[in-house]
């Protein structure tokens, strides 16, 4: 049979790889449709201060991608836009979308002006809200597509209206209302990623007690040089700069009471931030408490640069205990060094703990697994991906990304 | 030539505010050659773009320069038909947001920047795709393990005629010697089939797939879309392929070299793919009393295989399972140095575990010695607290995967007959983002060729690699490049004539696009060509171009821009940057409102590697006081899209220092600096530095000229 | 350098008693940490875990950290695995009192619930033979006087003759096992003298004070304070009691004050008990597993002062069933204080000499 007008693939997500999957199968020649619940496009990884093991900048792949999707037609993206329905069979697939009220239109320039006029702040999402935004605000400076958005929980909309009078081109829209949508699609790639594990339910290591613990996706902004401290490190109860960090892996990970899988990416993650702290404070101390250090493959070489380090310690054993010093708010962290066999109580400025991955809330009611992931094949015609199917780094998002998209072309022909 | 040219200047976001619009537009309405120029508020708005769009039709338009925003932004508005070429001159981040409101040097700049598109408009060309005729759609999968059938199986699913060559009588590799497999998805608690049984059965009933059993390939030549296979299989076979998976996997470390640990000393030390073969091959056999497994034998080993093969600590208790499951009595000890069994191998690591007669710890293999015909293994650091002996009749070594390397491809490359390798002999990409990411155009490798992987991980690595080869066949049908400048229609075109045969542009493509004549004339290879225009930056004969960039367009550039005489003491710095890196770090230092020095003018290029000689000495007698280049990192943990774009540039320079020496120049008026993307604050660091630096050295002598 | 001779069949009991699958433990040292009562060197439960794994069962009875550990369960609540520290430690512990018992069969009939009848059956025909030969042998009429049942000299001496050959046999198990803690520990030289090791280890045992630091359950310490200190007076009580009946118009008025603490002890090991029972049945994620050991002192202490209570009442109100009621309580009696020293009620014993053994080696 065929069929005489191939439809799109709809990929729901635009992290890194919904956006690979996307121009992949765009530059086969192949119509894509991506969309994105947030204002903009990088998902997790954008907010990553930088990879493992080269330590580089994720905005230098992305800004490829953006330009990849920039030039090919035969990918149209919606952002701040979410998948309420999937009704149909493969290559007949009709999908209900809403797209989130867009009071900034297309057409701002992101010149700027609203935001030195706005009086109404927000928590930073994009820094794990270590730090504030106006209401309305340009996501992150290589925000795609370089656009300014309002958050409508805090912005006074008409009543105040500021941005509207300033905005020379007439790009605000405070009364613009949600749109529900419907495309026809041949088949549906779900990129919907993940989030870090909740370290709140993590009683012992009393991440929500403690200001100066914090979790690996955290630490990624605090020592961004566009996070919160701007080109420094600090610590979030006095913002001074934290001397001693410990590293807790497999904080809730590889534990029946938390999480019982492995995330495959927190110990290489945790390696990388010790790199990233000596380059930029060589005489920083580091301590990272593991179980086993699982950095598989080529990523040997970059433990035993880790090794090679002498302010950076690797101590087998799990944190179990952490407690705060009233005054300072300093830690202690205490574990077993099993390979000697002597409990440790350290002091630090600064405690990261290595949450794991777990697969983002879905919008739908989708097939999981135990452990809430998706299952790779939903139905035929609807495929999950990459960390939303089970936990995976970087470099394996995109070659399971590249992996769906042949997957795609397969369907849709 | 004559082209129409239409220029626009828009005046919102500030930019009116900063720079005196009416005097940017008289540096254009001077020049003779613009047909039409006219300023907008807004040109981003849909007016702004009717105006243009108008223009085009009315004015008889082929050219357009818009004088606005970054290129990087708005790119949806100002998409003009084809044939209309349109240059965007970034004012707002590079101009406006970086420098001084109303200042003289802010106009100066604005109007360098103007006259500098203009030049490259009319120095560039619409670029008309190179597509080649008769580009086949077959793919050549090499090698037939669970990777190449995979490729080959998914190959043909997209609708692709799929060539699969194996060296071996049978099909499935590594994979085809298994008695059981690990389960890769729920449940854990069962060892499964060797999934490899099912897909030699599919990949053999498949019409859309050739297969080529105990057949090598003799030699490879062509380009993408055209690649020409010599077969030898008993006899010699010609096929043409569009593009070509490369999966000839893996072999075992040489475990000879493990004499250490027993192995060739005792009969009873064997490796795990010795050992899984006398599973297979007799499974009921009865097995000793208590079995210990050495894991990382030979690996994580600075004096062996440095790194981490993946797949052996999954193996080993794999075949703990199998002792157990086979032989109740059988005790097995596994030495670790760490258990990796990540992701949700976690589950089957410990339904493992769960057997009374396993022993683990994390230890260090002292000494293996036999007595009375049994081993005996001395360990150290252990997690018992003590050191420790075990005897036990047999040792199983986990030894890890070597890549069997891409040598058997036999290109008839000028750069050699395999695939580039990146370390530890891995045909491994270097990027992250794009684990693809091939030095040969329209090759990819996949599975442990590139990296060390086990086998769910080897067939998603098969699907993504025969995805990149679909795709670059698809690309060079429409005759476009592939990543990273995917979509770009322009390939180099050399005019021979003028050859030295230097072979330059040979040697230093990254892609080894160029093939050789005997004398050393380059042979180019259009559609292996990833359009880097590093060979452009090599040629000292200046004979190589694109339709949209070359040693003219830029040299147009350069020339454009009005150097101040000495007197006035505004000194000029030239300064070249990477597109994709240290281009958009500018940009978002525009956006930060980061200031750096007016004195600078920008010139970005495809990578800092296509910056031929001759736009230096160009600058340098303009009166340019210091060319400046800004790449990306080059070295170990390069992040130079075109692999040594950088570092070519860093030795070019040195040489071009010396040159400068010997005209009594300062060596420093050349200066190469590297940058991450998000370097927006080092990089404005880096053109202040410099530009104070070329300030203290004073003017360039060849000013007054 | 020590030889690995894994003893499975060990390892197999441990797992069985603890109904623990202390094979999948990862060795991260998570319990260690939690353990209050873990010392800074070489913390316990994890290396015991390995040790278990490894099936070491002749390191693991001689290593006072077993009785360190006071079964609070933190360290069960906290394993990453799942795999229960605590219950292993109790259940190496069980395989203690069997390997020190002497004679091994009286720890057999107590260890498996195949073997109670016989357990059973040995006070009952111990007892009967005994009233046989005092000639008592048959329901007395007329108001309820146990001594005429059984006559107390009988009784008292019949009793304690009982207790001295059991705590004889029990003693030479005690001694070896101070001789192989001695023998185990010979490189550490004890830094302090025994005698006052063991005046702190009493003090401490009077204070329950390790019990205070377990954070996983609060209200046992409360119950072991009670169970404890309702036996100890119950101890008194029946010291006295034996005394009284050469020296005092036996049985005792209600009123006399120490048949008045006889019954506030009673009380006090009925509340704790009480507080035990419920725990273990309906909370087991935190109490952790409880096996037939557990169990049969538990229920044994519980009948004995049920039956206590009831014979006393009895008396009191002239039941007709008295007799058969002290009778029980006899058997009781019997499985309480004779069977002690072979089954988890040996603890007293072990867990003092092991905890005094380790403070004299400064093991804290």
């Amino acid at each position: 049979m065929s069929i005489p007008h191939k439809k799109p693939t709809l990929i729901v997500g635009g992290g890194i790889s919904g956006i690979t999957t996307a121009v992949e199968i765009a530059e086969v020649g192949k119509e894509v449709i991506l969309i994105e619940q947030k204002p903009y496009l990088g998902g997790n990884v954008i907010k990553m201060n930088n990879y493992f093991p080269k330590l580089c900048p994720p905005a230098c792949g992305l800004e490829i991608n953006f330009r990849r999707i920039r030039q090919n037609p035969r990918i149209k993206y919606y952002t701040s836009t979410t998948l309420l329905e999937i009704s149909g069979e493969k290559n007949n697939f009709s999908v209900k979308l809403r797209s989130a009220p867009q009071y900034v239109k297309d057409n701002c320039t992101a010149c700027g002006k609203c935001v030195e006029v706005c009086p109404e702040e927000r928590p930073d999402e994009f820094n794990y809200n270590f730090s504030k935004t106006k209401a309305i605000y340009f996501p992150h400076e290589m925000a795609f597509p370089a656009k300014f958005s309002i958050d409508d929980r805090y912005c006074k909309k008409e009543s105040c209206n500021k941005c509207v009078e300033v905005c020379e081109y007439n790009a605000i829209d405070l009364s613009a209302k949600e749109e529900v949508f419907f495309l026809e699609v041949g088949s549906v790639v779900f990129a919907t990623g993940w989030k870090n594990y909740d370290a709140g339910l993590i009683e012992n290591l009393h991440y929500s007690d403690f200001k100066n613990v914090v979790t690996n996706v955290e630490f990624e902004r605090l020592i961004a040089s566009n996070g919160p401290g701007k080109d420094k490190l600090i610590r979030p109860s006095d913002n001074t700069e934290p001397e001693e960090i410990v590293f807790v892996q497999c904080a809730g990970s590889r534990d029946e009471n938390y999480l019982p899988y492995c995330s495959a990416v927190c110990c290489p993650a945790s390696l990388k931030h010790a790199l990233s702290i000596q380059e930029k404070y060589p005489d920083s101390k580091i301590k990272i408490f593991y179980i086993d250090l699982r950095v598989s493959g080529r990523n040997e070489d970059f433990l035993a640069k880790v090794e090679e380090n002498k302010n950076i310690e690797l101590i087998k054993g799990k944190v179990a205990k952490i407690e705060e010093v009233g005054e300072t708010k300093n830690l202690i962290v205490e574990a077993e060094d099993v390979l000697s066999g002597k409990k440790i109580k350290h002091e630090a400025d600064l405690v990261v703990l290595a949450t794991g991955i777990v697969p983002s809330d879905a919008t739908l009611n989708l097939n999981k697994d135990q452990n809430g992931f998706l299952t790779e094949i939903q139905k035929e015609g609807i495929h999950a991906v990459s960390c939303c199917k089970k936990p995976m780094d970087v470099s394996s998002s995109v070659k399971d990304a590249t992996a769906a998209a042949l997957k795609a072309i397969q369907l849709t022909g | 030539m004559g082209k129409r040219t239409g220029v626009y200047i828009c005046s919102g976001c500030e930019i009116g505010k900063s720079i005196n619009i009416e005097k940017l537009s008289q540096t254009v309405t001077g020049e003779q050659n613009i047909t039409v120029c006219k300023n907008h508020s807004s040109l981003c708005s849909v007016e702004g773009y009717e105006l243009i769009s108008r223009d085009i039709e009315k004015e008889k338009l082929d050219s357009v320069v818009i004088a606005a925003c970054s290129p990087r932004v708005k790119t949806g508005i100002f998409d003009f038909p084809e044939n209309i070429i349109c240059e965007r001159v970034n004012l707002r981040e590079q101009v406006v947001w970086c420098y001084e409101q109303g200042e003289e040097d802010t106009q100066m700049a604005a109007e360098d920047y103007l006259r500098m598109g203009i030049a490259r408009v009319k120095n560039i060309l619409i670029s008309q795709p190179y597509i080649a005729d008769d580009i086949s759609s077959d793919i050549l999968v090499v090698g037939g393990g669970i990777t190449g059938i995979t490729a080959s199986i998914e190959g043909a699913k997209a609708g692709y005629t799929v060539h699969l060559i194996e060296k071996e009588k049978k099909l499935g590799g590594w994979s085809g010697k298994l008695y059981k497999q690990i389960p890769y998805k729920e449940p854990y608690n069962k060892l499964i089939e060797p999934v490899v049984k099912e897909k030699i059965r599919n990949v053999e009933d498949n019409p859309d797939i050739k297969i080529y059993k105990s057949a090598t390939v003799s030699k490879i030549t062509g380009q993408p879309g055209k690649f020409e296979i010599i077969i030898q299989n008993g006899q010699e076979q010609k096929i043409t392929v569009g593009s070509i998976v490369a999966s000839m996997g893996w072999k075992p470390y040489d475990a000879n070299a493990l004499t250490h640990l027993g192995y060739g000393k005792y009969k009873n030390v064997l490796t795990n793919v010795e050992f899984e073969e006398l599973i297979k091959e007799y499974p009921e056999k009865q097995l000793a009393k208590s079995i210990l497994f050495i894991q990382c034998a030979g690996s994580r080993d600075k004096d062996h295989l440095p790194y981490c093969s993946s797949f052996c600590c999954g193996t080993t208790l794999k075949q703990a399972k199998y002792i157990r499951d086979l032989s109740p009595e059988t005790s097995v000890f596994i030495i670790y140095k760490d258990i990796r069994t990540p992701g949700l191998y976690e589950e089957f690591y410990k339904e493992v575990q769960k057997d009374d007669y396993l022993f683990m710890t994390k230890g260090e293999i002292n000494e293996i010695k036999e007595k009375d015909n049994k081993l005996q293994i001395s360990i150290k650091n252990t997690l018992l607290g003590d050191d420790i002996e075990i005897t036990a009749d047999m040792v199983v070594l986990a030894t890890g995967m070597t890549p069997a390397g891409t040598e058997d491809l036999n290109l008839a490359y000028r750069l050699g007959k395999g695939l580039p390798e990146l370390k530890y002999n891995f045909s491994d990409s270097h990027f992250i983002c794009f684990p693809y990411e091939t030095r040969r155009t329209g090759i990819y490798a996949a599975g442990s060729l590139r990296a060390p992987m086990d086998i769910p991980s080897s067939m998603e690595d098969a699907k993504g690699a025969m995805l990149k080869a679909i795709q670059c066949i698809e690309a060079t049908k429409r005759g476009e490049a592939v990543h990273p400048r995917s979509g770009d229609k322009t390939y180099p075109s050399l005019y021979l004539e003028r050859c030295t045969d230097c072979k330059r542009c040979t040697e230093e493509c990254p892609f080894g696009a160029y093939d050789e004549t005997e004398k050393g004339t380059p042979l180019p290879n259009p559609t292996r060509c990833r359009r880097c225009g590093i060979c452009l930056g090599s040629c000292p004969e200046r004979i190589i171009s694109f339709s949209d960039f070359s040693i003219n367009s830029v040299s147009a550039m350069i020339k454009s821009i009005n150097v101040p005489d000495e007197f006035e003491e505004k000194p000029r710095i030239l300064v070249f940057v990477c597109e994709n890196d240290a281009y958009p770090a500018l940009d978002m230092a525009g956006r930060k409102g980061l200031k750096y020095s007016p004195y600078v003018r920008i010139i970005p290029v495809r990578c800092i590697g296509s910056i031929n000689n001759v736009w230096i000495s160009d600058a340098l007698s303009k009166g340019f006081d210091g060319i400046l280049q800004i790449g990306c990192k080059p070295g170990d943990d390069y992040q130079c899209h075109f692999i040594h774009g950088s570092e070519l540039t860093e030795t070019r320079s040195e040489n071009l220092q010396e040159t400068l020496e010997t005209m009594m120049l300062e060596p420093e008026r050349i200066k190469t600096e590297f940058v991450e993307i998000t370097d927006y604050y080092k990089i404005t660091e880096i053109i202040n530095e410099y530009v104070e630096a070329i300030e203290e050295i004073g003017p360039n002598p060849f000013k007054e000229i | 350098m020590i030889d690995i001779n894994p003893d499975i069949e060990f390892k197999k009991e441990v797992k069985r008693l603890s109904n623990s699958s202390l094979n999948e433990c990862i060795q991260c040292g998570n319990c260690s940490v939690v353990c209050t009562l873990a010392p800074d060197d070489s913390p316990f439960p994890r290396k015991e875990m390995i040790w278990a794994g490894w099936g070491m069962k002749e390191r693991l009875i001689v290593n006072t950290d077993i009785w360190l550990c006071h079964q609070c369960g933190d360290c069960s609540t906290h394993c990453p695995r799942g795999v229960k520290p605590a219950d292993v430690f109790s259940a190496i512990r069980q395989i203690c009192y069997r390997h020190y018992a002497r004679p091994k069969f009286l720890n057999t009939i107590l260890s498996k619930p195949i073997w109670l009848p016989v357990a059973i059956l040995i006070p009952v025909i111990v007892i009967l033979s005994i009233i046989f030969m005092a000639g008592t042998l048959q329901i007395p009429e007329g108001t309820v006087s146990y001594s005429k049942f059984f006559p107390h000299a009988w009784l008292n001496g019949s009793f304690s003759i009982i207790v001295f050959t059991i705590y004889g046999f029990a003693i030479s198990g005690l001694i070896k096992f101070w001789n192989d803690l001695k023998a185990h520990y010979h490189d550490t030289q004890p830094k302090k003298g025994f005698f006052r090791s063991f005046l702190s280890t009493i003090n401490e045992i009077l204070l329950h004070s390790k019990f205070s630091s377990c954070s996983a359950q609060k209200s046992r310490k409360t119950s072991h304070l009670l169970v404890f200190y309702g036996f100890i007076l119950l101890l008194i009580v029946t010291c006295f009691a034996i005394v009284a009946t050469l020296t005092h118009n036996y049985p005792l008025k209600f009123t006399n004050p120490v048949k008045i603490m006889g019954n506030i002890a009673g009380l006090m090991l009925l509340t704790g008990l009480g507080i035990m029972i419920i725990n273990r049945l309906f909370n087991k994620k935190k109490y952790g597993n409880s096996n037939y050991s557990d169990w049969l002192l538990i229920i044994s202490f519980f009948l004995l002062v049920i039956s206590g209570g009831l014979v006393e009442l009895a008396r009191f109100m002239n039941w007709y069933y008295a007799y058969h009621l002290y009778f029980f309580h006899l058997v009781c009696v019997w499985f309480v204080v004779f069977y002690l020293p072979y089954a988890k009620f040996g603890h007293m014993l072990y867990r003092t000499i092991a905890i005094g053994f380790a403070k004299a080696i400064d093991r804290q």
